[in-house]
């Protein structure tokens, strides 16, 4: 019983993280139909500039998310404009190979930099837990935890209750009428990727403390957050937050009761079975 | 396939005839191809055309079902893997000779193909890539955890490949020469395929299937078996692709023949050379091979001559970009979608078309005028 509670928890505390990373898919793709696959290599960029601040600034991880979070937006917005933007009416395969490219670009301009060698950033609390009522509760993953509670709270507060959070999800629901309506889509379009991207970075460096860091970690987390997505239903942010706890679980379970080799194999065999079965995904009707 | 599709995509017009002229410029190519081996003996020389044919073999068998059918798989690993995975375990644990595991490696694949196709089929547009990008996952990661069946990480080494002895020739498996014409032959095969496919009612079908699914389905054909097809004729030649890619390398494990950038680079040569024509993935396989294997092995250049072996450009390439050569691909793909989305074939035709334009100013640009 209490191997099932430990690791039920820690399945809930990293899929909290999960969930802001397909959150962040979930938006570009909400406001874009752009499927972003250089994802994860994004989330990638984001651990090695938490690893920066942190190595040769000694910024804690957390304190230097003021910094990441930002960058990260400027960064995606960059993207947007520079590469994104011009394939926005192309064939959906070239959107994607594209993006493809971009994450190809970013994780090898990254091994030319930083060479593939494994970092990582040990903060005095990397190991340390809490123990609760038995269990033991890893500190840097709850406090990962807190973090993507408060953001995504933050987030969809943003979305319900602001001006521009409006106009992004009138852009996602029908791009043509938000564009009659006065909304400026093209804006719309660079701070959704700017957001997606900051989302993604910030699931970096809250997974920096825990994770080791190399240039080809993104790859696994580019498709698990298509897991996420397609499980909680293209579009919608509040199916990316079911959907990353749920796959959370899965994995921390399936580890435990399967096989700890085989926790990803029987995430992508649960997604297959939920395209199959349940393309929408769970809330695959309500948009953003 | 009408006027309206040619507009759209400048790619799907109908296919010329086939005259004398080109046949025997083929043929001409084919035999200085096939002599080669006989004046250029360096390995690494040969070693580089052998992998430009896998990568021709590999990119020409995807062209199939991701340029002909519009089917995006970008999880041809599995079959890649597939195919090499079967051939080395024949061998290596059951002595079965690589041409008998070579058949049985392509059996499997189309094997697998079918049951990918009758559940991926369903599903549309990017669920069908994620769905394959999947399966391949799927594949590999239980090939690092069966570790019984596969040896997981430790990969599995070749220990050697028996003479094929027939009553009128025998061929040993020993240095680069066989390996040039086996996948040489391959690539020929693959690149046959694809000609048969874009002039037959097989192709055809294929194309009004990438052009318009829905128009296809009007039009009586069966969605569902004729991807099928396509992708069993894909997933064959990728495995007899990936088991030859095994038996020269000698070594495989699961994150080289199973991993993302095997289904990556298929999809790459294509788009690179040019999506959905028959010169397309040979010019994309020879522009990435030669850029990927200079970038990972610049003292090549140094055997053709080209520069010194200690010369500047070689130690700086060795310096910088021998772990980064996929770096050269994604540049690539990022400046061929957005400014050649019909790759160098394309931008070659656009070019071509704008010289003969610019040197005969009194010919008509409309062809009706003719």
């Amino acid at each position: 019983m209490t191997v099932f509670l430990q690791s039920t928890l820690s399945g809930i505390l990293v899929g909290g993280v999960y969930a802001l990373i397909g959150v962040g898919l979930t938006m570009i793709f909400g406001v874009m139909r752009v499927i972003n696959f250089a994802h994860g290599d994004l989330l990638m960029v984001g651990m090695y500039l938490t690893w920066g601040l942190f190595t040769w600034l000694g910024l804690d991880p957390y304190v230097s998310l003021l910094i990441t979070a930002p960058a990260m937006v400027v960064f995606g917005a960059l993207l947007q404009k520079v590469f994104i933007n011009r394939v926005l009416n192309a064939l959906p395969q070239n959107q994607i190979l594209l993006t493809i490219g971009l994450g190809l670009i970013m994780s090898n301009g990254m091994m030319l930099v930083f060479t593939s060698d494994y970092r990582i950033l040990t903060t005095s609390y990397s190991s340390s837990s809490f123990m609760l009522g038995g269990i033991s509760v890893s500190q840097p993953l709850l406090y990962s935890f807190l973090v993507t509670v408060l953001i995504t709270v933050a987030l969809f507060l943003f979305l319900q209750r602001t001006d521009t959070g409006q106009a992004i999800r009138a852009t996602a629901q029908d791009r043509e009428a938000a564009q009659l309506m006065g909304i400026n889509v093209t804006r719309m379009s660079v701070l959704a990727f700017g957001l997606g991207t900051a989302l993604a970075g910030t699931a970096g460096a809250l997974l920096a403390p825990t994770y080791y860091i190399f240039p080809q970690v993104g790859g696994p987390f580019t498709l698990k957050a298509f897991v996420v997505v397609v499980l909680g239903g293209m579009g919608s942010v509040v199916g990316a937050t079911l959907g990353g706890v749920l796959i959370g679980l899965t994995e921390s379970l399936a580890a435990v009761y399967v096989a700890s080799g085989l926790k990803e194999l029987v995430v992508y065999v649960a997604f297959l079975l939920v395209l199959l079965f349940k393309p929408s995904g769970l809330l695959g009707k309500s948009r953003m | 396939m009408g006027d309206r599709s040619g507009a759209l995509l400048p790619r799907a017009r109908a296919p010329r005839g086939f005259s004398l002229a080109s046949l025997v410029a083929l043929v001409a190519l084919v035999l200085v191809v096939a002599l080669i081996p006989q004046v250029i003996k360096k390995p690494l020389i040969l070693h580089m055309w052998i992998m430009v044919f896998l990568a021709v073999a590999q990119g020409a068998a995807w062209n199939l079902i991701g340029g002909y059918a519009g089917q995006y798989s970008v999880g041809h690993a599995a079959y890649f893997g597939m195919g090499a995975y079967t051939t080395m375990l024949l061998l290596e644990q059951h002595q079965i000779a690589p041409w008998f595991g070579l058949g049985l490696s392509v059996l499997n694949a189309v094997l697998l193909s079918t049951i990918i196709g009758s559940i991926t089929f369903r599903l549309r547009g990017p669920y069908f890539v994620l769905a394959s990008i999947a399966v391949a996952e799927i594949l590999r990661l239980g090939a690092l955890h069966f570790k019984d069946y596969t040896r997981g990480a430790e990969g599995i080494l070749l220990s050697g490949i028996p003479p094929l002895e027939t009553p009128w020739f025998a061929i040993r498996f020993v240095g680069k020469v066989p390996f040039y014409y086996a996948s040489l032959l391959l690539a020929g095969g693959v690149v046959l395929a694809n000609w048969i496919v874009q002039r037959t009612k097989l192709g055809y079908y294929f194309q009004a299937i990438r052009e318009d699914q829905d128009a296809a389905h009007s039009l009586g054909i069966n969605l569902t078996l004729h991807k099928n097809v396509a992708l069993a004729l894909s997933a064959a030649f990728t495995a007899a692709t990936g088991a030859l890619f095994a038996l020269y390398v000698r070594f495989i494990d699961p994150n080289i023949v199973l991993g993302i950038d095997v289904s990556v680079q298929a999809v790459l040569i294509c788009i690179i050379g040019g999506i959905g024509t028959i010169p397309g993935p040979v010019v994309g396989s020879i522009v990435l091979v030669l850029l990927s294997e200079t970038l990972r092995n610049p003292k090549w250049l140094a055997q053709l001559g080209i520069v010194g072996y200690d010369s500047a450009p070689v130690a700086f390439i060795e310096a910088h970009f021998s772990n980064a050569h996929m770096l050269i691909y994604g540049i690539l793909v990022v400046l061929v979608i957005e400014y050649a989305p019909d790759g160098i074939l394309g931008l070659s035709r656009t070019a071509w078309n704008r010289w003969r334009r610019a040197r005969r100013p009194e010919a008509p640009s409309q062809p009706s005028a003719a």
